[in-house]
């Protein structure tokens, strides 16, 4: 399941996640930066993990349920961790972009009220080279707020 | 970025892994795969099959036995950081797994693909030594329990036999005024480690010293435990003169290899550095419980 | 009234760009996929130099997914030119070609091409291509390179690929008799961009039209059309280039020459098939344009007062096989004399071959090198003459002006504005507390020292304005932004240089404004600036305004996003274009509806007689459709003539941990001047981004060789560019002198934060290691825990 939508395909065992979702099923918002798993460009949440899709196997994924940023968004509506970085300049080149929101969302549903030292250490695998973090970490605080205001209501 | 062709088998029961492990010579295990994987990427590995346990049943857990706590082969980095019980009774094997990696890689990674992955530099390995675990394997002759001192063989070389599986990891109870401590060099956070230390001290009144155990990483092919310092330490009050002699001489065995991270000597020098961090650290812990 | 800043992206909600690039529809070059398209890859050079004998397709001809193959001797038989980028004066040409011709010179150099069926398959394939090499002696270091035993080109007499020398007056005399002279060796090792994109083009050759359809990651699209079409001998307009969204570039994506985009267009063309290739990370780190890699022997002169009197300097770049930035190196002597005045200087510059990959642009150029190396050394000689090194700049500040428009009253302003929002003097006695806790080594605990450190760019380009003169400057007046006079001019397209741009601004029938660029952002956020100075400039409400960028046909001309020019040259032209419209839209509307066109103005996009603002006039669409019209636009190609840079002051704080040599930066302060922010959100991430690349490489990054020239430092696990726990939060504060030459009053700021920032980390490094013995000291980026050691090591 992917989006909340099931897909059935035939890959070779050796099919890297990532180039399923991105060649085989057309979801090119995750990316690939780099060989080794080290950039996270590529994290998607699969049964509730954030994880590197290119450190798992597409066959591996069978039966699994997987989220990746194309699913955020409802009806044109962006995510509340989308509307966040949106609103504090979260992105310049957008290409980590995904994979960061992924690494954020995943903290942020174990622990909405993360310190900046939490924030920081949860996106310790998701490299980016045209921020700083520092509108990425003001984000991630953004989009704690905006859930507890949620959840208030 | 592709890995050499394998097949590919997904077993649903440990019978079935052992048997396929047995037929199949050039066969590996793929557990978290943070690190297979990497490797077969970067086509530094290409074994012909791959048996996929990551989603065997039972082989992931965290139990209070009665002399010591068993750990399934499968549980993860991440769920060994955050359980209450490791940071209770084996604070050094939680700050270890938290060090390791990004979350990401912890969310996947587990403790028995680190210890058969045998990297002198990483995280898990040295700690494990430290705590004298047992290793737990499962083969076509049935159970045996290999202990920590004979597990590592060399660099990425276990005793981990052929048609062997690692399912549970047994760390044998510290006694009660003991600490533990884990202290990590490395370049950025969470990087690999161009040194670690480990250390668990159990302390008597007026802060004698009843046992010492040092482990260093990234020090040589496998981890290795500074029984010389140890011996020294035993039986003696621990101060801040003792404790730096002991890191003096816990860096004595110590081999890390010179390279772009820096060379023989620099590391001796963090290494003795780290070592006295943690041993200081293990003390204040036994200190802070009110022991 | 227009305002003093434009609205902020937060203020705006977001940029433009936003929602495309959150939801995962950006479209970079390796999302884009053909029907049937087939994949290149690269066979590359395992030797740092090495006569190529023998190249075998035969075994992997076998496999069905072969397609077809190149070499070197290919690219000769089809009449294709060597790279052309590395042939700029006043480099000494070289010649290269896109896969090696009878020797590789650095590891990973293509020697050769294949394209195969299936992406799978392509590695398995690149693995069976067999070539035979006759290894050569390696030139790894500078001093290899210097002794000339073994050359990278044979047709040259030695190994130094330029030559450089910027002097005036007699510094070696004044430093003779001054009494405060301070020397110093600097360095930078070599560094690279990192985007976290890698390259990737995409290629379809169309036979009817004999013309090729290139995607490709570049900041210059038009760039790149001249380079394929000088390389393969073909007319420009036969290839239509293309990028959409692209995942950073900082320099190694501009003016490099890459092999693949090339070899894909003759793959295409040869087999009819549409040909991807996306670098990995691998790739990346072997290939792509690195840069710094410069070292600087110098010797500064200050007479009794602090004021200096000379600067003397040899400064050294390795720059491997020859590639854009000898050009770029230069840029680091003009840099090297700040915003100071000195009456002397001898600075020396040469730039040697070796066996590495090429070096290009990386952000900032050659000016963090230079701000790096004279910022260092002006706090080495505080340090000796024994004041602060903040009062030590402000005896030294040129009255002229800087770049044509900061004068000496600007840089004090900026020093005050640090001083205040940095609380300076609390930071002192932070200083001071942390530094009288801690115990000499040999302690074995947690040890810490603490430093500050600061730096300044001076803002200065080529020529270096103004700093041996001694008359007094004027002060800037901060008048009327909104009709910034700019001293550009409009020139042929022929005399596009980096100080210009393209744009065309068209306003379409249905009410719509779309701006051409040849700007190319890839996260600088021109998507929307440009639109906000479109906005402003017509009249016309942002929501109707789209900016159109990345393609060769529809913006026909352009130069492209590099340097830190686009707000300047891009938005100027921008600005020029929509002035432009304004006019031939008066003049239009004048006749139709007989007022005056001086008293006609479009405000909130209607058409207004500004002397009856309430009278109801034609709006623009029934102008144009009276006049029959699709739509109506204007050009610009506008030329500054001159680059007007950023200025800054930056100050780091730092601890130490002296027992591991492990450093952590408690604070970043940037007083920055980019003249008017178009908007001040993107400015403060592009700071926040080019001060984080410098804090990479002031303590992280390093491109490591081993003696036979293989490059060790091939993955980012190996290569550390900064992390979210590594990374200090930067503290951005503005002032804002209007650029004199932009038509915007906005200079360029990519680069800003990057030129200032490896000084600031090195001299609060070093200013906290004096605390643990005076003399210690670390010189060359990047200053890891093992130099700091070794620092540590000699009293």
């Amino acid at each position: 399941m992917v989006n909340d939508r099931e897909f059935s395909r035939e890959v070779e065992p050796r099919t890297l996640l990532i180039d399923f979702l991105r060649d085989d099923l057309n979801l090119t918002g995750t990316h690939i930066g780099c060989d080794t798993g080290h950039c996270g460009a590529c994290t998607i949440i699969m049964n509730g993990k954030a994880v590197k899709s290119c450190m798992v196997l597409a066959v591996q994924a069978q039966g699994a349920e997987i989220l990746t940023v194309e699913g955020l968004a409802k009806d044109q509506k962006l995510h509340w961790v989308q509307e966040a970085f949106m609103q504090n300049h979260g992105l310049q080149c957008g290409f980590c972009t995904p994979g960061m929101l992924m690494s954020a969302l995943f903290l942020l549903e174990r622990n909405p009220r993360p310190t900046e030292e939490e924030i920081r250490r949860a996106l310790g695998g998701n490299l980016c080279r045209c921020t700083g973090y520092v509108n990425v970490v003001k984000s991630v605080q953004a989009a704690s707020r905006a859930l507890s205001e949620g959840r208030e209501n | 970025m592709i890995p050499k062709k394998f097949d590919y088998y997904a077993p649903t029961s440990l019978t079935e892994t052992i048997q396929l492990l047995s037929e199949n010579e050039g066969a590996r295990l793929l557990a978290g795969g943070q690190s297979l994987l990497g490797l077969m990427k970067l086509r530094l590995a290409a074994p012909t099959a791959l048996v996929d346990i990551s989603k065997l049943p039972g082989l992931s857990y965290v139990r209070e036995d009665r002399d010591h706590l068993s750990i399934g082969a499968l549980t993860t980095h991440d769920t060994i950081e955050h359980n209450s019980t490791i940071q209770e009774k084996f604070m050094i094997l939680s700050e270890a797994a938290s060090k390791i990696g990004d979350q990401q890689t912890r969310n996947l990674g587990t403790i028995g693909g680190s210890a058969c992955h045998a990297d002198p530099a990483a995280d898990l390995p040295t700690v494990l030594r430290v705590l004298d675990a047992g290793f737990v394997m499962q083969g076509r002759k049935g159970e045996r329990i290999v202990p920590a001192q004979d597990l590592f063989v060399d660099m990425f070389t276990t005793a981990v036999g052929h048609g062997e599986v690692l399912t549970e990891i047994r760390l044998p109870y510290l006694p009660p005024t003991s600490a533990s401590a884990y202290m990590k060099h490395s370049l950025r956070e969470n990087d690999v480690a161009i040194v670690l230390a480990g250390t668990v001290l159990t302390v008597g009144d007026g802060n004698m010293c009843r046992d010492a155990r040092i482990g260093l990483g990234a020090a040589g092919p496998i981890p290795l435990r500074a029984t010389t310092a140890e011996q020294y330490l035993k039986d003696r009050i621990l101060d801040e003169a003792t404790l730096k002699e002991g890191a003096q001489r816990a860096v004595e065995g110590a081999n890390p290899p010179s390279d772009m991270h820096g060379s023989k000597r620099y590391k001796l020098e963090v290494l003795k550095v780290l070592t006295n961090r943690s041993l200081s650290l293990s003390l204040s812990r036994i200190k802070s419980c009110g022991m | 009234m227009t305002a003093a800043f434009y609205p902020t992206a937060s203020e705006l909600g977001g940029r433009v760009e936003d929602p495309r690039l959150l939801s995962g529809k950006g479209r970079f070059v390796d999302d884009l996929k053909f029907e049937g398209q087939a994949y290149m890859g690269i066979v590359r050079s395992p030797y740092a130099h090495a006569r190529i004998r023998r190249i075998s397709f035969s075994k992997v001809r076998s496999s069905s997914d072969f397609v077809a193959a190149l070499t070197g001797e290919d690219l000769i038989k089809r009449r294709v030119t060597t790279n052309s980028q590395n042939q700029w004066p006043p480099q000494k040409p070289a010649k290269r070609y896109h896969l090696a011709v009878d020797k590789a010179r650095f590891t990973g150099e293509p020697v050769a091409a294949i394209l195969v069926r299936r992406k799978n398959s392509l590695e398995d394939l690149i693995e069976q291509v067999e070539v035979e090499y006759d290894p050569l002696p390696v030139v790894t270091t500078i001093e290899e390179s210097k002794k000339g035993n073994t050359l990278i080109y044979e047709d040259w007499s030695d190994n130094i690929s330029q030559s450089n020398n910027v002097k005036w007056g007699d510094a070696e005399k004044a430093i003779a008799s001054a009494p405060y002279v301070i020397t110093a060796k600097e360095g930078i090792a070599r560094q690279e961009s990192a985007p976290i994109e890698p390259r990737s083009t995409l290629v379809r050759y169309k036979k009817e039209e004999d013309a090729y359809e290139v995607y490709a990651t570049v900041q210059s699209v038009h760039g790149l059309r001249e380079q394929l079409a000088s390389e393969l001998q073909t007319p420009e307009e036969k290839f239509h280039v293309k990028v959409m969204d692209m995942g950073g570039g900082f320099g190694s994506k501009g003016s490099e020459s890459y092999p693949e985009p090339l070899l894909a267009c003759l793959f295409s063309r040869q087999t009819d098939l549409p040909v991807k290739w996306t670098a990995t990370r691998t790739e990346e780190f072997l290939e792509a344009a690195s840069g710094r890699d410069e070292y600087c022997n110098l010797a500064l002169a200050c007479d009794k007062d602090g004021k200096i009197v000379a600067l003397k300097a040899d400064v050294e770049c390795d720059v491997g096989v020859t590639g854009t930035q000898n050009h770029m190196s230069e840029l680091s002597l003009w840099t090297m004399l700040g915003p100071y005045r000195i009456p002397n200087v001898d600075l020396r510059l040469r730039v040697y071959a070796t066996n590495k990959m090429p070096i290009g642009p990386v952000r900032g150029a050659g000016a963090p090198e230079g701000c790096y190396f004279i910022e260092r050394a002006m706090n080495i000689m505080a340090q000796k003459i024994g004041i602060d090194p903040l009062e030590l700049r402000r005896r030294n500040l040129t009255a002229e002006k800087q770049g044509k428009s900061s004068s000496k009253a600007d840089y004090i302003r900026l020093i005050d504005d640090l001083i205040k929002h940095s609380r300076y003097g609390e930071l002192l006695e932070w200083k001071k507390e942390v530094n009288s806790k801690f115990k000499q080594p040999g302690a074995l605990h947690s040890n810490l020292v603490a430093g500050l450190g600061v730096s300044i760019r001076g803002g200065g380009g080529f020529g270096g304005d103004d700093h041996g003169g001694s008359s007094e400057g004027e002060e800037t007046e901060n008048d009327e932004w909104s009709s910034g006079g700019g001293t550009g001019t409009e020139v042929n397209l022929a005399d596009l240089d980096f100080t210009s741009e393209y744009a065309r601004v068209s306003l379409e029938r249905n009410g719509r404004v779309t701006v051409y660029t040849g700007s190319s952002p890839h996260g600088q956020g021109e998507e929307t600036t440009f639109a906000q100075l479109a906005s402003e400039a017509l009249g016309v409400p942002l929501d109707k305004i789209a900016v159109v960028w990345g393609d060769s046909v529809l913006v026909p001309y352009g130069v492209g996003t590099f340097g830190s020019r686009s707000a300047a040259t891009g938005g100027s032209a921008v600005v020029d274009a929509c002035r432009k419209l304004r006019v031939k839209l008066f003049v239009k509307a004048s006749e139709i509806t007989g007022i005056e066109s001086n008293a006609l103005d479009i405000r909130g996009g209607r058409l207004v007689d500004k002397s009856h603002p309430n009278l109801k006039l034609p709006s623009l669409m029934e102008i144009l459709e009276r006049l029959g019209l699709a739509e109506i636009s204007e050009e610009s190609t506008y030329r500054l003539g001159s680059m007007d840079y950023s200025t800054g002051v930056h100050l780091c704080a730092l601890t130490l941990d002296v027992g591991l040599g492990k450093v952590r930066i408690e604070k970043y302060i940037v007083v920055e001047d980019c003249g008017r922010m178009i908007n001040k959100t993107i400015v403060e991430g592009q700071l926040h981004g080019g001060v984080m690349h410098a804090v990479g490489g002031a303590l992280f990054e390093k491109l490591a060789y081993d003696d036979q020239g293989n490059l060790l430092t091939s993955t980012f696990m190996d290569y550390s560019i900064p992390r979210a726990p590594d990374s200090p939060n930067i503290e951005v504060f503005h002032e804002v002198t209007p650029s004199t030459v932009s038509l915007n009053g906005a200079k360029g700021v990519g680069e800003s934060g990057t030129n200032a920032g490896y000084a600031a980390v090195i001299n609060a490094l070093n200013d906290a290691l004096s605390n643990v013995f005076p003399g210690a000291q670390v010189n060359v980026a990047p200053a890891t825990p093992d130099a700091i050691f070794a620092a540590l090591q000699s009293p």
